[in-house]
């Protein structure tokens, strides 16, 4: 008996050993290289499980890049954002007896008690969005409201939460609804509603502070659009021009508007070119050149398919004509519009443009994209930070697109339909925006020990050198074009694993990259920008364009660049940049003979061609502002500080104390999550340090060990002589 | 702000008139009140006011008038002092009380302008068919098939609300704010006060909302001054306004404390009191007559003919 119950115990014993000892393999198996790993269902489902677990997301990770219909979505970040939208709509029982203080008690009494840090995740935002606001009229779209953000920066809950319920046990803050409910309520009368509390509370503070936004459109609301279904008169088949006509009938002042703008005339200012800061006509309609399709000239049928008009097919558009702009490409909300993008602008035959014409809305992610996703002739081309998948929810994507639902002009504030923003490849501007405009120049607001220490980099590093420490992170992008290559029909294609093409007859080789870490340098915001005409460089690579910058200016700060390399044709007797005619009569692709489409761009563009090219090289610096990671994904101390690796304490240069956990601050958001974005990236780098390369970008080495550009740690100041 | 010249006749005329008639004591004591003892009120706060003008638009919305003509964002029409009229019940006007901002700025008070609903209308008590009339709920309510055009209400409002369809030849109404009388005798709120993003606009019992208007008042000395304007003004209105600048500096007008009707009726019946007037009339007239020189009218073309042919 007594040997037969030990067996079974030693039995047991030995089955429980096996079953963890085999979990914790196909852990390991399931975290190893998915690319050397088999893809078997049961591996993909031990990932799933393990993901779900650690609230991890890498959806879209072994995906290929064509596969355009499946988002990846932050599991997380999506949850909170759908319950914010839950809670947002929500009412609650109304508090009627509250707790009498003055507002110095209650400010000192929360201090000991609350901290913005306690907020729990769940409570970081807010989709203000209460039917109790709503009820007289619903003009204006939901609000998103940072909680947590404006706890830190006025780092007093008591501001808000003024007063508590008169009972015990209840929670010290409640939202605000939770006290102010419906206007002019008889059995509160000395209270106001929600609607007004919330107003009066935002723009007090606001007005007070001189920060954030006072008026209803100007950055907490999003006007609605009256539904146009039954304003459009319109034929059953309404052409194009009729469709613009009928806009204009009710919206003139807005065409004009367009008529000055950017988006139609593809020229303006420049006031961010080194040089030519005072010119007004400069853009790609003039004189910008560019390592992808290289002009517009001469091509304006195909390049034009992307033009926020109808027609523009050669020299003789004109742009005084109101009555030519393509108002659906941007206001469409359907989804459905598409421009036919051979056909200098004009919509794809297929669309039903009087649907579309009643249901015109406030642009999207979408219609943005139709042209912006698509730079360089289709989605992932051009960019590396652009692309359709920010069309879909997941911070593990962009935090402020996937994770909060931003829609592009929620950052790019557009006036009198002149959008600002601008991009390094071109130099037109019609307002620039930037992360600090919301984030301010202390963007980090968390309670925490490294909050001084991050908020001080902000001064020379820019939010995305963190934020996004690798690009084209679901989605190849092409990294390199050679035309020289072009014309050979014969020539097999090869694809890469995610399917993208190694050749194209019509335009030559073709590199992709995909999780690329970017090239850092120093920019001030002026760019330095070869034009037509201009002459290459006959030493090496041409750069088209080239941020200004150095270490020693107090304006510039680190920023990540793609590199978009490529190898064109240049006049040899000339020495400036060739401008190719495609398509069409004299077009390359008709008779494969660069002689007769250099010939024909030229005269085009009015630059003489002396009848020989060479091939050369050039390079553009393309910038990478979104795809933004939250915290989780940033690069974190240790990844750029070789002199931190080692340690074990803050003891370099503070009085050590102990509970602070010194690996958890420096290492954190390090390793494995970025490994898991970094899948192809080069993983030699991944447990190495200096990201950043400071030798290269004009340190001597680990600003730790041997200063900074203006100051030398731990202390005192010093003028660094470190220069390049 | 100035007097307009329609205030100035309206008024001064009174007073002249009733002066003359001298004997207006005992129409005065005879005279009952008649303000509805439990109406509902409006109370502005113009502190909170931010002259968004939204306000305007629900007006316009709730009472079916075409949308405002200046666009909502368009601030300009603030300064304009505009008065409510057929297309706009309602407006809002900034004024500039000489309180600087920290930033030296002038700092401007909003104020929504629109029909007070006197408690003892003198409107209504000009009205000679009982076209406008004060309701229990305390709206003063226009009732256009009784009325025929006589524009008394115009003269007599002290407010100068009352706007006339002068451009619609067949079927003129007066137009005036309706206090949303439909909406709240159903139990609603008024279109304006609801929509208030700021809730500047309390709606209520009008007593109740004169209580904790005080406890308000008293609470934040500093945030308003001690006095309710409507409170007691033209014998007290449904719509009340709070302010932290002085009323005169913001476009009110310093008005008397007893009813209008008081004045309005006793011109009216101090006029026909007696057949005085209309004898006088007769008799300043007649005056006029034989005034006019004979000389004149012997020197008129068709005398002088007469004259020629004896
Ligand atoms: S404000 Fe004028 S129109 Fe309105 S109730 Fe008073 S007297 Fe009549
Ligand atoms: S009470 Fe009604 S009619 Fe009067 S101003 Fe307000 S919304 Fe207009
Ligand atoms: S809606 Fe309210 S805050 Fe806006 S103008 Fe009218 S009363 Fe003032």
């Amino acid at each position: 008996m007594k040997r037969s119950s030990k067996g079974k115990l030693t039995i047991v014993l030995m089955s429980l050993i096996v079953l963890s000892l085999g979990t914790v393999l196909a852990i390991a198996w399931a975290e190893a290289e998915p690319d050397r790993a088999d893809k078997t269902g049961f591996r993909e489902v031990l990932v799933g499980l393990i993901d779900s677990i650690f609230e991890r997301d890498r959806a879209g990770e072994s995906k290929p890049a064509v596969v355009k219909t499946n988002p990846p979505a932050h599991r997380a970040w999506h949850d909170r954002v759908a319950s914010a939208r839950q809670r947002g709509k929500e009412t609650i029982p109304l508090v009627k007896d509250v707790f009498k203080e003055t507002a110095s008690e209650r400010r000192a009494r929360l201090a000991y008690r609350l901290r913005p840090k306690d907020i729990p995740a769940e409570y970081n935002f807010f989709v203000m969005n209460c039917p109790l606001v709503n009820e007289e009229d619903d003009f204006y779209g939901p609000v998103r409201f940072m909680h947590k953000k404006h706890a830190s920066i006025s780092n007093d809950c008591s501001g808000c939460h003024h007063y508590r319920p008169n009972v015990p046990d209840a929670s010290e803050t409640m939202r605000c609804s939770a006290c102010h409910q419906n206007s002019f309520n008889p059995i509160a009368p000395d209270r106001i509603g929600l609607k007004g509390a919330i107003h009066r509370q935002c723009t007090g503070c606001h007005k007070k502070l001189h920060r954030g936004p006072i008026r209803c459109s100007s950055g907490c609301h999003e006007k609605r659009v009256r539904d146009h279904t039954e304003l459009v008169e319109l034929s059953r088949k309404p052409d194009a021009l009729e469709v613009t006509k009928e806009c204009l009938r009710c919206h003139p002042a807005q065409g004009e508007e367009m008529l000055s703008s950017t988006h139609w005339l593809w020229k303006g200012p420049s006031p961010f070119t080194l040089g030519q800061d005072k010119r007004v006509d400069m853009g790609k309609a003039t004189v910008t050149i560019n390592n992808f399709c290289v002009s517009v000239f001469s091509n304006w049928p195909r390049c034009t398919g992307c033009h926020a008009g109808y027609g523009w097919k050669d020299a003789s558009f004109d742009f005084t004509d109101k009555t030519r702009i393509d108002c659906l490409v941007c206001h469409d909300t359907t989804g459905t519009y598409r421009k036919d993008l051979k056909a200098a602008g004009m919509p794809d035959p297929s669309v039903d443009l009087l649907l579309v014409a009643k249901k015109v809305g406030k642009p999207s992610r979408k219609t943005c994209g139709n042209c912006h996703f698509s730079g360089g002739d289709q989605d992932f081309v051009r960019h590396g930070k652009l692309n359709a998948l920010l069309d879909f929810h997941g911070s593990s994507c962009d935090v402020h697109m996937g994770g909060l639902g931003f829609q592009c002009h929620d950052c790019h504030k557009t006036r009198n339909h002149k959008i600002s923003g601008r991009s390094i490849a071109l130099p037109v501007a019609e307002g620039s925006r930037s992360c600090n405009h919301c984030h301010t120049d202390a963007p980090h607001q968390e309670k925490s020990l490294l909050t001084h220490h991050l908020n001080k980099h902000s001064d020379h590093i820019a939010c995305v050198t963190c934020h996004q420490p690798v690009y084209a992170k679901y989605t190849p992008v092409k990294t390199y074009w050679d035309w020289s290559t072009a014309g050979d029909k014969e020539r097999k294609v090869k694809r890469d694993e995610d399917g993208m093409p190694d050749y194209a007859w019509e335009a030559g080789d073709f590199s992709w990259g995909r999780e690329i870490k970017p090239v850092y340098a120093w920019y001030n915001g002026k760019v330095k920008r070869h034009l037509l005409g201009d002459p290459i460089n006959s030493e090496g690579v041409t750069n088209l364009n080239e941020p200004a910058g150095d270490i020693m200016d107090r304006e510039s700060k680190i920023y990540p660049f793609k590199i978009m390399g490529g190898t064109q044709a240049a006049d040899a007797k000339y020495n400036y940049l060739l401008v190719p005619h495609l398509e069409g009569v004299g077009g390359f692709w008709q008779a494969l003979d660069w002689q007769r489409s250099f010939a024909s761009g030229a005269e085009a563009s009015g630059l003489a061609y002396s009848g020989e090219y060479k091939w050369v090289e050039t390079a553009m610096y393309l910038s990478l502002n979104h795809e933004v990671l939250p915290k989780v994904f940033a690069l974190s101390c240790v990844q750029c500080h070789e002199s931190l690796r080692n340690r074990l304490s803050c003891g370099r240069c503070h009085q050590d104390k102990r509970g602070v956990d010194f690996r958890e601050l420096a290492f954190s958001g390090i390793d494995e999550k970025l490994i898991h974005l970094t899948r192809k990236a080069d993983r030699s780098q991944i447990n190495e340090t200096d990201w950043l390369n400071f030798k290269d970008l004009g340190y001597k080495g680990d600003p730790i060990l041997y200063g900074g550009r203006f100051k030398k740690l731990p202390l005192g100041w010093k003028v660094a002589s470190q220069k390049k | 702000m100035n007097i307009s010249r329609r205030h100035f006749l309206g008024v001064a005329g009174g007073m002249i008139s009733s002066a003359a008639a001298g004997n207006c004591k005992k129409v005065f004591a005879a005279r009952q009140p008649k303000a509805p003892p439990n109406p509902y009120g409006c109370v502005v706060d113009l502190t909170a006011c931010v002259g968004c003008r939204t306000c305007e638009q629900a007006c316009n919305r709730v009472n079916h008038l075409p949308p405002p003509k200046e666009r909502l964002d368009d601030r300009t029409v603030l300064d304009q002092k505009r008065r409510p009229s057929t297309g706009a019940f309602t407006v809002i006007n900034s004024y500039y009380s000489g309180r600087l901002d920290e930033q030296n700025q002038l700092v401007p008070t909003y104020v929504k302008v629109q029909c007070m609903h006197c408690q003892d209308p003198a409107c209504a008590s000009a009205c000679i068919t009982g076209a406008l009339s004060k309701k229990d709920n305390g709206a003063v309510h226009y009732d256009k098939s009784k009325c025929v055009g006589c524009r008394y209400c115009l003269v007599a409002c002290p407010f100068q609300i009352p706007a006339y369809e002068y451009f619609d030849p067949l079927t003129p109404r007066v137009r005036k704010c309706t206090f949303c009388y439909e909406r709240i005798s159903m139990g609603g709120k008024p279109g304006c006060a609801a929509a208030c993003p700021m809730e500047a606009i309390t709606f209520g019992n009008r007593q109740i909302l004169l209580e904790g208007t005080r406890r308000k008042i008293t609470a934040n000395p500093v945030r308003y001054l001690n006095k309710i304007y409507g409170e007691s003004e033209v014998g007290g209105t449904s719509w009340m306004y709070i302010s932290k600048d002085p009323f005169e500096k913001l476009g009110f007008l310093s008005l008397p404390h007893y009813p209008m009707p008081h004045l309005t009726e006793t011109i009216q019946h101090s006029i026909f009191a007696y057949m005085w007037a209309p004898i006088t009339l007769f008799a300043i007239l007649t005056g006029a007559m034989w005034k006019i020189n004979p000389e004149q009218i012997n020197h008129a073309p068709g005398f002088q003919a007469q004259e020629d042919h004896i």
